[in-house]
């Protein structure tokens, strides 16, 4: 599997992620190193996919009742710009 | 009075005899860590007020003769992922580094519900990535045992605070290991259940399907009181057992191992394994065939390629839940944004540290378009395998005995340039969090170094009873538990 | 070249539920900024999401109502791109395997039955909404709405015109209506509208390059957005420049009038979904499926063919009674009053939709509209009278009796208060009666607005018509027999 450089750019702009040139090298290198342990998985025989996602698990739901989180204050305190019951961010052009 | 050896167990028996007081405890702990955590590190954030007032309470509802909850009294750290109502959680990251929960987790509440004293936040590796503790933002935690060494990690915080005598009770978790390879590294008692036995509402997640909180403690019998206290199902939590189980696990712990069996996979005692960690082992498994019980070797060909799929689905599940560290609602905001992209981008650069990052991308590409097929899908379908092979062992044996570390705690700085070779020492952990199934690591050795061994006993889903008993009669013809590090200066 | 337009639509329904889809917040619209929120929906970290099942009974529901197949097995998967009104940086939806598939709306274009075909309908969370501060550089973000339980309703590119795409949504939005699964008000962005159109020559097989619409508020809307686009994706064939439509998703500018390219978000299609390990699979029991068929009521179609029958109205009467299922169950309850289903259609119709207009629901009491319309039957008031007591009744909490007697707009219709009137109305006016007796009806006419006048207009007209005939008839006997008599004596 060819890693390189521009696969590591494309790969970090999905993950919203930056990395100098320096890094990005280093990046792709380790990146190269991890996948080739990886292929190790080929040499099983994995061919048959299970279609039946149920596999003994059971469903787990909730009732529709209402169940409200009191403490707003607490619940924004960690927000760094919250004004006038609203969460703040630079303009988002559509 | 040296409580900085006692047990859990023994706590409990000292309130109500009266021997000691709550509050002595407590303040017992908390001058030892004044101590001597500035060598260690364990520690991220203390209660020392809070921990103090809850001391005041038990030692008032012991004087009133009121009923004491499972674990009253007794201190416990819990590592830094676990959200605590009030008080910093920061995953040992700069991104969380001022985050204050508005909610306790489910297992914190539990342990409050059973009277125990929160002590302290424990250092870990960031956002439970790594197998050292090393990958911290904040500090370095070291090996009780050794201060030049590693305490193995994630958890390595929780691990050294239970071997240097900061606490008798810690809460880690455990997606790869986390638990188990800490808990050897320091030589104590590391508990990770089934998955799903534990409520994991609340814990901070890295790999939702494979993560799962855990206990460190001296002994194996204070790891069944710390099960019965944090276990349980949990409307929060969708994955949690959905059923009640055993309640307490001491009723068959002295039961003896007579007749049992336990499988040795041969493919874990194979070259990579150290001559010494080896060794002990095979004088436990000695023991265990001493003591009734049938050992057999058998075949477990899941090394290698479990550790693959479990990289490229903890990764894959930790790009995802990790995305949602932008700066905007809580964490880490950069200085440095002149629009929404840029604050998203800087702030989560600047936030995590290089492993974090590692995985993210390793996750993010595993799972993108053109090689989900390649990486995900066959890692999945592996998975549905592993957890076969395990189900077939299972028909045969009680409990499988393995290593836990295919090396002795190494040294501070020695690992951390070749994630690779970081990754490669995960090999006989991962595989039973791939599968969900509950294993104990307890301490079985020394090597000449005076480096703890420690070995791992897996047993099948939601048959804890089963695990501790066997962990119990070893660790009792063992007779290691006592030992305890002398907190050597720094190097 | 005859080019054919081919439309898609997606529809996104918020579900009726109380709660949202993960969490125990509430899903009530209206609410102040952030105040329907907690740790789950706005994603902190260490939460989890627990399925709200009746999330899951409306899914079914709807599919069932749309005649899907109910993959009673399905699971949840997570889509991940980063925006900030996403909490998680993911949408907890369905990706492979979703609740239902394969389902239809039958609908009437020009009196022929057409078919559309629904492709899937899955569950997804509402991500939250951000609003764009006027004059400043900010955006500010509301997570009342994230993690409100949607239904995503896929079509096959079935559609054939702008046109019928509303015909089909006015269906759909009835069904869903009735079958109670939401309340499907676009002005308040519980049912939402995207688009995919394209054109192709007919004939040909393969589908060409389809454009995405975006940012649809009403029905009205969706004609004209999708005339416009179609407009201008026919005006580039006509030039020969059908290459320059690319894939895309344009945002439909309801001022300008005009479709506009959004600004592309690279990579937007890596979505990268994987199944939600924090969800276990959903598993519907038979037993649950056939409790929620049966709480499937009468379809429009159905209500409308009944209805014709039962109550012998036509097409036009029925029209507006099953616009809304609360209306027809308003007219049902009306007309169990015995009264005519005829005036109480007409009364609903005309009279009730006119007051809808201003009021969000029904404000009189079926018993009271059924009343006034007996009373009418009755002859104990006059029709504009009822009119009026009836939008009294509308604005207040009286009854029919309290404001007749109030406003005394009792038709008199007692035979002998009318009498008295009748004739006091003769005797004070014997040149009328002498005209009338002579021929002129004008003068009948004339008297009626005598007795009318004295009445206070409350006289009812047909009976005093009546009686005044009768007396003036009598009246003639009366001269013609006194004219017998004096031409007798002479």
């Amino acid at each position: 599997m060819k890693v390189d450089v521009k696969t590591i750019n494309h790969i970090a702009a999905l993950a919203k992620l930056k990395f100098g040139e320096d890094d990005a090298e280093r990046f792709a290198e380790e990146f190269k190193e991890i996948l080739e342990h990886f292929n190790n998985l080929d040499q099983e025989d994995l061919l048959h996919e299970d279609r039946n996602p149920a596999n003994g698990r059971e469903a787990s739901l909730r009732e529709d009742t209402l169940e409200t989180f009191e403490n707003k204050e607490e619940l924004f305190k960690n927000t760094k710009d919250f004004v006038d019951k609203y969460i703040l961010i630079p303009k988002v052009i559509e | 009075m040296e409580i900085e050896k006692m047990t859990v167990e023994e706590i409990k028996k000292g309130y109500r005899t009266g021997e000691f007081s709550a509050v002595e405890v407590v303040t017992y702990y908390l001058e030892r860590i004044k101590e001597y955590d500035e060598q260690i590190g364990a520690f991220l954030s203390l209660c020392e007020n809070s921990a103090l007032e809850e001391a005041k309470k038990t030692d008032k509802k012991i004087k009133n003769n009121k009923a004491l909850g499972l674990l009253e009294g007794v201190p416990v750290a819990v590592k830094d992922l676990i959200c605590t109502r009030g008080l910093r959680t920061t995953c040992a990251s700069k991104m969380l580094e001022d985050f204050i929960p508005p909610y306790d987790a489910t297992v914190i509440k539990k342990l409050r519900e059973t009277g125990a004293i929160l002590i302290g936040k424990t250092n870990m590796d960031e956002f439970a990535m790594g197998s050292s503790t090393e990958n911290s933002a904040f500090k370095t935690t070291r090996n009780p045992w050794d201060s030049r060494k590693v305490p193995g990690g994630s958890s390595g915080g929780s691990a050294a605070a239970v071997s240097a005598g900061f606490t008798p009770f810690a809460i880690g978790s455990d997606t790869g290991g986390s638990i188990r390879q800490p808990a050897a590294f320091c030589g104590n008692v590391g508990l990770k259940p089934t998955y799903g036995l534990v409520s994991r509402y609340g814990l901070i997640a890295f790999a939702s399907s494979l993560d799962q909180i855990g206990t460190f403690t001296k002994t194996v019998k204070d790891a069944a009181l710390g099960l019965q206290a944090i276990q349980g199902h949990d409307s929060m939590d969708a994955t949690s057992i959905r059923c009640d189980i055993t309640g307490d696990y001491t009723i068959h712990l002295e039961d003896g191992i007579k007749g049992m069996k336990f499988g040795l996979p041969k493919e874990f005692y194979q070259e990579g394994l150290d001559e010494e960690i080896k060794a002990s082992i095979m004088s436990s498994i000695q023991r265990i065939i001493r003591m009734g019980g049938e050992v057999e070797e058998f075949s477990l060909p899941i090394t290698k390629t479990g550790l693959s799929a479990y990289y490229i689905i903890s990764s894959a599940e930790a790009s995802a839940n990790l995305a949602r560290y932008d700066g905007i609602r809580y964490g880490y905001r950069t200085e440095k944004f002149s629009d929404i992209e840029t604050l998203m981008l800087n702030s989560r650069t600047e936030g995590f540290g290089q492993e974090v990052k590692r995985r993210i991308m390793i996750g993010t590409y595993v799972l993108s378009s053109g090689y989900y097929d390649a990486y995900y899908k066959k890692a999945m379908i592996f998975r549905r395998k592993v957890k076969e092979i395990f189900g077939e062992a299972f028909e045969k044996y009680d409990a499988i005995i393995s290593p836990v570390s295919p090396v002795l705690p190494f040294d501070i700085g020695e690992k951390t340039n070749d994630p690779l070779q970081m990754y490669l020492s995960d090999i006989y952990t991962v595989n039973v969090n791939i599968a969900g199934l509950p294993a104990i690591s307890i301490p079985c050795g020394y090597s000449r170094s005076q480096l703890p061994i420690g070995l791992q006993i897996i047993g099948n889903f939601y048959e804890e009873e089963k695990l501790l008993k066997s962990a119990y009669a070893l660790e009792q013809d063992l007779f290691l538990y006592h030992k305890v590090p002398e907190l050597k200066g720094v190097v | 070249m005859i080019l054919e337009t081919i439309i898609g639509l997606e529809i996104h329904v918020e579900l009726n539920t109380r709660t949202k889809i993960f969490c125990g917040c509430s899903t009530e619209f209206g609410a102040e900024p952030n105040a329907n929120t907690c740790p789950v929906c706005i994603g902190l970290p260490g939460t989890l999401p627990v399925l709200n099942e009746e999330a899951v009974n409306l899914a079914v529901r709807a599919g069932k109502a749309l005649n899907c197949r109910i993959n009673t097995i399905n699971k949840f998967d997570r889509k991940n791109y980063f925006y900030p009104d996403l909490p998680k940086a993911y949408q907890i939806s369905q990706f492979d395997l979703p609740i239902c598939e394969h389902g239809y709306v039958d609908i009437d274009i020009e009196g022929m039955n057409k078919r559309i075909n629904i492709l899937r309908i899955h569950m997804e969370e509402d991500p939250g909404k951000l609003i764009h501060a006027e004059g400043e550089p900010i955006t500010m973000i509301d997570y009342n709405r994230s993690g409100v339980p949607l239904i995503e309703i896929v079509t096959e590119p079935d559609i054939r015109s702008p046109k019928e795409a509303v015909t089909f949504l006015t269906a759909l939005k009835a069904i869903l209506e009735y079958s109670e699964v939401s309340d499907c008000k676009m002005e308040q962005g519980s049912l939402r509208c995207d688009a995919n159109i394209s054109l192709r020559p007919i004939g040909q097989e393969k589908l060409n390059t389809k454009v995405e619409i975006k940012n649809i508020n009403s029905f009205k809307e969706i004609l004209k957005a999708l005339e416009k686009e179609e407009k201008r994706q026919k005006e580039l064939y006509d030039f020969n420049e059908a290459y320059k439509i690319k894939q895309e998703t344009r945002k439909w500018d309801s001022g300008k009038g005009r479709t506009i390219p959004m600004r592309s978000k690279e990579d937007a299609h890596d979505y990268r979904y994987f199944p939600e390990p924090d969800l276990p699979p959903v598993i519907i029991k038979n037993e649950t499926l056939a409790a929620i068929q049966n709480t499937v009521p009468e379809m429009p179609e159905e209500k409308k063919a009944r209805f014709k029958n039962q109550y012998g109205l036509n097409d036009n009467e029925t029209e507006v009674l099953i616009s809304k299922k609360v209306l027809a169950e308003y007219f049902e309850d009306v007309v169990s009053y015995k009264v005519s289903s005829k005036e109480a259609s007409k009364w609903i119709k005309v009279e009730v939709m006119r007051m809808l207009k201003e009021s969000e629901n029904i404000e009189i009491p079926a018993k009271y509209l059924a009343k006034l319309i007996k009373l009418i039957e009755n002859g104990r008031i006059s029709r504009s009278a009822a009119k009026e007591v009836f939008d009294v009744l509308w604005l207040t909490e009286k009854t029919p009796e309290a404001v007749i007697k109030e406003k005394q707009l009792e038709q008199i219709s007692g035979s002998d208060q009318l009498d008295q009137v009748i004739s006091e109305a003769i005797e004070k006016n014997p040149d009328a009666v002498a005209a009338y007796l002579r021929g002129k009806e004008q003068s009948k006419i004339f008297l009626m607005g005598q007795v009318m006048k004295a009445t206070k207009g409350q006289a009812n007209p047909k009976l005093a018509m009546q009686i005044l005939t009768e007396k003036l008839g009598k009246t003639e006997d009366l001269k013609n027999f006194s004219e017998s008599i004096d031409n007798a004596d002479k």
